[in-house]
């Protein structure tokens, strides 16, 4: 992540909010000077060395920065780990994502993990244990509560029968680490990535003592490389691939559910349950931000595809995502690291897809009616086995790659829908019916129609599904995300300068360097207008303007005025922006706080917090709610920012 | 001149003419000449001496290429306007605006080019003017020239801008109200259209896939997409049939009449066609219903005139193009689930019944005017800015 003056202010703020003005000063510190050690450490910031011990502790602990210690010297250098400091926003989505993937045990587990930084498991399970016995005292409050974003409305438990708390949480945390939302720490994943590569290098060049030479030795020499990262991540994920295989050999009932997160009261172990239990108490873990991301990149598409199309399709696609990113460890993963489903393209076929689809959507609403003559089955079957090219920003583009490829292979079109519904479910597993509105449907007329609603995604303009084999599906996630991000550009451009502005942007995306007057012609605008448009949008760093003189002098009347879109530049500017917003509106959030200091000092108090109601004066009561729902307007906002950046940056 | 040079000289010119088909652009070089088979072969001292006959009678134009000397004919018609004239300074003159053709000439350009005064030029102009032979007029390209045309011929479309504008001005008001006709023609050709909200309905509860057969319960005229492609364009046109021109502009600032659809927003939405649909609009359907509904005062708009409100349309982000097989382009309305359920469109105003926001439209500093200026301790700063004062109030 580059560090800008903006970025850095905002991790220095979440690490202030959540962890205190000590490390949060460190943080800044480290941010702005680069790796340094205690004593320099010290010295900068003007504290004692204890002091700085205590803090970088906290940040360690967090995994918020990094450490490197140099062999010889025995020096540890410390360097910020921004990216870290960055997740820290995302902490509210994450405990979300996981409440409704996993339900409510797996959100205290994670939260649990959360708080910790890193942990043994026994540790960790041993507090669950704890929180879950002291739940049944009432009035106690929720350790979910004054988490950031986190929302404190939560049902409380209402498990019937007696459920066995450590059972359940090593259970849970044999799917959540075989699923891989969290992860096993080694004393490698505190290294910086940088760090962690030059000491694998230098490992590997052990080998070569006479140094590389030549370029068939260059070339052993990058397998070597290539190959001992491998074994690294190997060994990094051994134990989720442990209990992953754990989960694909139970019985395909329960397998389904600890898929799709089903719960389980502990009672029985299952048998990654055992294992951990067994074999794994002093393993530490954490969370794995990357998968996590996996995620809500998940949600955030799903949310498009509901705004575009519509919220049955948008069901359907929850299905295809979810089936598709048990294969994906991360939204940006490292072609060398890769793994080879990676490299060639996760792919799910219809009936993977139907398992993840939640039985109680109703998949034959949300399309139109057409007769059979309006309908080109082939061109809706069409397979297109090759991603799109992005070629430069413009779309149009892309598409006519498509078609080239399209008339390629003409006949290349699934034909399985046309055969009847046999061949159309494959891997059914199952077949009894299920219940839709009373209705008795089979399982196959959902699949017919959950199928109609994968082609409508196929034929989406923005390609949110590649139909990419017969009844195979998959998502070229990185043209996807291109053009979302053009999407959300265009939304503010469209806010901000309205839809003449937002016309004239696009023009340009689409031809390139435009003068001064075609622009007019062919956006069917008058001259002045177009010209005050266009300053205005160059001002505020949307567009950018490039002076072709014609002659010496300069005149501007024989000056040509070329317009163009410097995609790049605008990008990362807006980046900045919402980076700059964000600190805003924390700032703002800090100036509110000061404000009710009186009233937020009284609700600190131990025998007031979780009974504000009956404690606190009606007044001071009002006042107190006043602020929370002004807490929540600007958190909120914040974690809209960050859905932005994250489309802009992390997806 | 002997009798076989002027022989000759017929001969070539019909013989060219016969080549030229109708095209007055035809060039001839001279080989393309020789090969006419009209000189003897061999013979270029004859052919050139019989062009530069043509040449002074004006019945030849020279054109001068990259690749060499060519020629234009000229009708015998337009050739004899030569003969009126009097000077050699309206020769000249003429003959730039004769060949500038349907683009016209401009002053300046003439000047640059003949060398004389100005106050020659302007009395050969007059005199151009006076003997019905040439006009000035305007083009929207750049109003303050002075441009000349001969007389006999319109101004191309790129000098009045076509169908867009009205004396010089482009007529915003008649693209907006031609921009809501083609919208609304694409977004009820290429979606469905559902009362009950959620979609099928009862009926199709038990159907396999909303691709109903051509001959079942649903007889296929009949069938709702069918009765949507072929009836509801016409009353979709008929609906925002703008005898409207002129008043658009005043209708779009008042807009009461249009925001009742909001309301009912719960039950009907418009649904997605299913994929492979191939009844979504094309420039020539769109075309024919913009005829059809007689929206276009005056000269009927050409295909590459509603071509060009699509393309703007696409810009606007509202119509995108499908590929309907082949080189068919139909487009259909985006963003389908928030598409406005209303019949008609007037482009801008209501065209989503949810607009798209994300973080930065929604935040104050998204949209601050003094957002490169806010820092702590600076001239404006979160703690005391009056943009979020309002927001949060
Ligand atoms: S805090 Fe206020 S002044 Fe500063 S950028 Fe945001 S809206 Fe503008």
């Amino acid at each position: 992540m580059l560090v800008t003056k903006n970025a850095a202010e905002l991790c220095v703020l979440l690490v202030n909010e959540l962890y205190g003005q000590l490390p949060s000063r460190l943080m800044a510190t480290l941010i702005s000077k680069g790796r340094l050690t205690v004593p320099h450490l010290a010295h900068h910031t003007s504290l004692n060395h204890r002091q700085v011990r205590h803090g970088i502790v906290v940040l360690v602990q967090q995994s918020l920065v990094f450490t490197f210690t140099d062999q010889d010297s025995a020096v540890t250098y410390y360097e910020a780990n921004v990216d870290g400091a960055y997740n820290l926003i995302r902490t509210g989505k994450i405990l979300d994502m996981i409440d409704t993937k996993f339900g409510r045990p797996a959100k205290l587990l994670v939260h649990d993990v959360l708080l910790l930084g890193h942990a043994e498991i026994a540790e960790v399970v041993r507090r669950y244990k704890g929180e879950r016995t002291s739940q049944k005292k009432p009035g106690d409050v929720d350790p979910c509560r004054n988490h950031v974003n986190g929302d404190g409305a939560l049902s409380p438990f209402t498990d019937s029968e007696e459920p066995d708390p450590a059972g359940e949480a090593y259970n849970v945390l044999a799917q959540l680490i075989g699923l891989g939302f969290l992860e096993s720490v080694s004393t490698m994943t505190y290294q910086s990535p940088q760090d962690f590569k030059s000491t694998v290098e230098q490992d590997v060049l052990k080998d070569f003592p006479n140094g590389v030479r030549g370029s068939k030795q260059a070339s052993e020499y990058d397998t070597r490389l290539r190959e001992r990262m491998r074994e690294i991540r190997a060994e990094r994920t051994s134990l989720k691939r442990e209990l992953e295989m754990k989960i694909e050999f139970e019985p395909s009932a329960k397998r389904r559910k600890l898929l799709n997160g089903g719960a389980s009261n502990g009672l029985t172990l299952t048998s990654g349950g055992y294992w951990l239990r067994d074999q794994e108490g002093h393993t530490v873990i954490r969370l794995n931000y990357e998968k996590c991301l996996v995620e809500l990149r998940n949600q955030k598409l799903a949310e498009q595809v509901e705004d575009l199309i519509g919220d049955t399709t948008a069901h359907v696609y929850r299905a295809v995502l979810s089936a598709l990113s048990r294969k994906i460890s991360g939204c940006q993963a490292d072609p060398s690291t890769m793994t080879d489903d990676e490299l060639m393209g996760v792919r799910v076929k219809t009936g993977e897809v139907y398992e993840h689809l939640n039985p109680s959507v109703d998949v034959s609403a949300g399309i139109g009616t057409a007769s059979e003559d309006e309908i080109d089955i082939r061109r809706a079957e069409k397979i297109r086995r090759y991603p799109p090219e992005t070629k430069g920003s413009s779309l149009r583009a892309t598409l006519e790659e498509g078609d080239e490829l399209m008339a390629s292979d003409d006949e290349d079109y699934d034909h399985s829908a046309e055969t009847g519904n046999g061949s159309a479910v494959n891997g059914s597993r199952e077949s009894k019916a299920d219940v839709v509105n009373g209705d008795v449907s089979p399982r196959s007329y959902r699949l017919r129609w959950m199928r109609q609603h994968l082609l409508i995604l196929a034929e989406s303009k923005q390609g949110f599904v590649r139909h990419c084999g017969s009844d195979e599906w998959t998502v070229d996630f990185s043209p996807l995300l291109q053009h979302l991000r053009y999407l959300e550009l265009d939304t503010m451009i469209e806010e901000t300068f309205g839809r003449q502005g937002l016309r004239l942007t696009r023009i340009l995306r689409e031809k390139g360097k435009i003068d001064d007057k075609t622009l007019p012609t062919m956006a069917l605008m008058r001259k002045p207008d177009v010209h005050v448009k266009m300053a205005e949008m160059e001002m505020a760093g949307f567009l950018d303007v490039q002076e072709v003189p014609r002659d010496n002098n300069r005149a501007a009347n024989r000056t040509i005025f070329f317009w163009f879109f410097d995609e790049e530049r605008t990008l990362k500017r807006t980046l900045d922006n919402t980076y700059k917003s964000m600190v805003r509106c924390l700032q703002r959030l800090e100036v509110e706080r000061r404000k009710k200091r009186n009233v937020l000092s009284v609700t600190e108090r131990k025998d007031v917090k979780g009974m504000e109601e009956e404690k606190l004066r009606g007044d001071v009561y009002n006042e107190y709610i006043q602020f929370l729902e002004l807490e929540k307007k600007l958190l909120g906002q914040v974690s809209r920012l960050d859905d932005l950046v994250a489309i802009f940056r992390d997806f | 001149m002997d009798e076989d040079t002027s022989t000759l000289k017929t001969q070539l010119y019909s013989s060219c003419e016969e080549t030229a088909n109708g095209d007055p652009g035809k060039l001839f070089t001279q080989e393309d000449l020789m090969a006419l088979d009209v000189i003897p072969p061999k013979d270029v001292k004859k052919l050139l001496k019989i062009i530069q006959v043509l040449t002074d009678e004006r019945l030849f134009a020279p054109v001068y290429m990259p690749s060499g000397l060519a020629w234009r004919l000229r009708p015998q018609a337009e050739a004899a306007k030569y003969k009126l004239l009097t000077t050699s300074d309206q020769v000249m003159a003429y003959e730039i605006i004769d060949n500038a053709g349907a683009e016209g000439a401009w002053q300046q350009d003439i000047k640059r080019r003949l060398n004389v005064q100005d106050h020659a030029l302007r009395k050969a102009l007059k005199e151009l003017e006076a003997k019905r032979l040439v006009v000035q007029f305007t083009t929207v390209e750049n109003t303050s020239k002075k441009m000349w045309i001969k007389a006999n011929i319109k101004p191309s479309s790129r000098a009045t801008g076509g169908p867009w504008y009205t004396d010089q001005f482009l007529d915003e008001a008649f693209i907006e109200a031609l921009q809501g006709v083609v919208m609304s023609f694409i977004k009820n050709r290429g979606s469905y259209l559902s009362k009950s909200g959620g979609g099928g309905g009862a009926d199709r509860r038990r159907s396999l896939s909303p691709v109903v057969p051509k001959k079942g319960v649903i007889n296929g005229s009949s069938s709702p997409a069918a009765l949507k492609s072929k009836k509801r364009t016409a009353d979709a046109i008929s609906t925002s049939d703008p005898t409207t021109t002129t008043t658009t502009t005043t209708t779009s600032i008042d807009l009461p009449p249009s925001s009742s659809p909001h309301k009912s927003r719960r039950t009907a939405v418009r649904l997605p066609l299913p994929a492979g649909y191939t009844e979504y609009a094309t420039t020539e359907e769109i075309t024919a219903g913009i005829q059809a509904a007689e929206v276009a005062k005056g000269q009927p708009l050409k295909r590459e005139h509603v071509q060009e409100l699509i393309d703007v349309l696409v810009w606007d982000n509202r119509v995108e193009e499908v590929r309907l097989g082949g080189h068919v382009v139909g487009y259909r309305a985006v963003r389908v689930a928030k598409q406005s359920t209303a019949l008609d469109s007037r482009p801008g105003t209501d065209d989503f019944w949810e607009p798209r926001s994300n973080g930065l439209t929604t935040v104050p500093c998204g949209r601050c005017p003094v957002f490169d200026l806010c820092e702590e301790g600076g001239p404006v700063w979160a703690g005391g800015c009056e943009y979020f004062d309002q927001w949060l109030a």
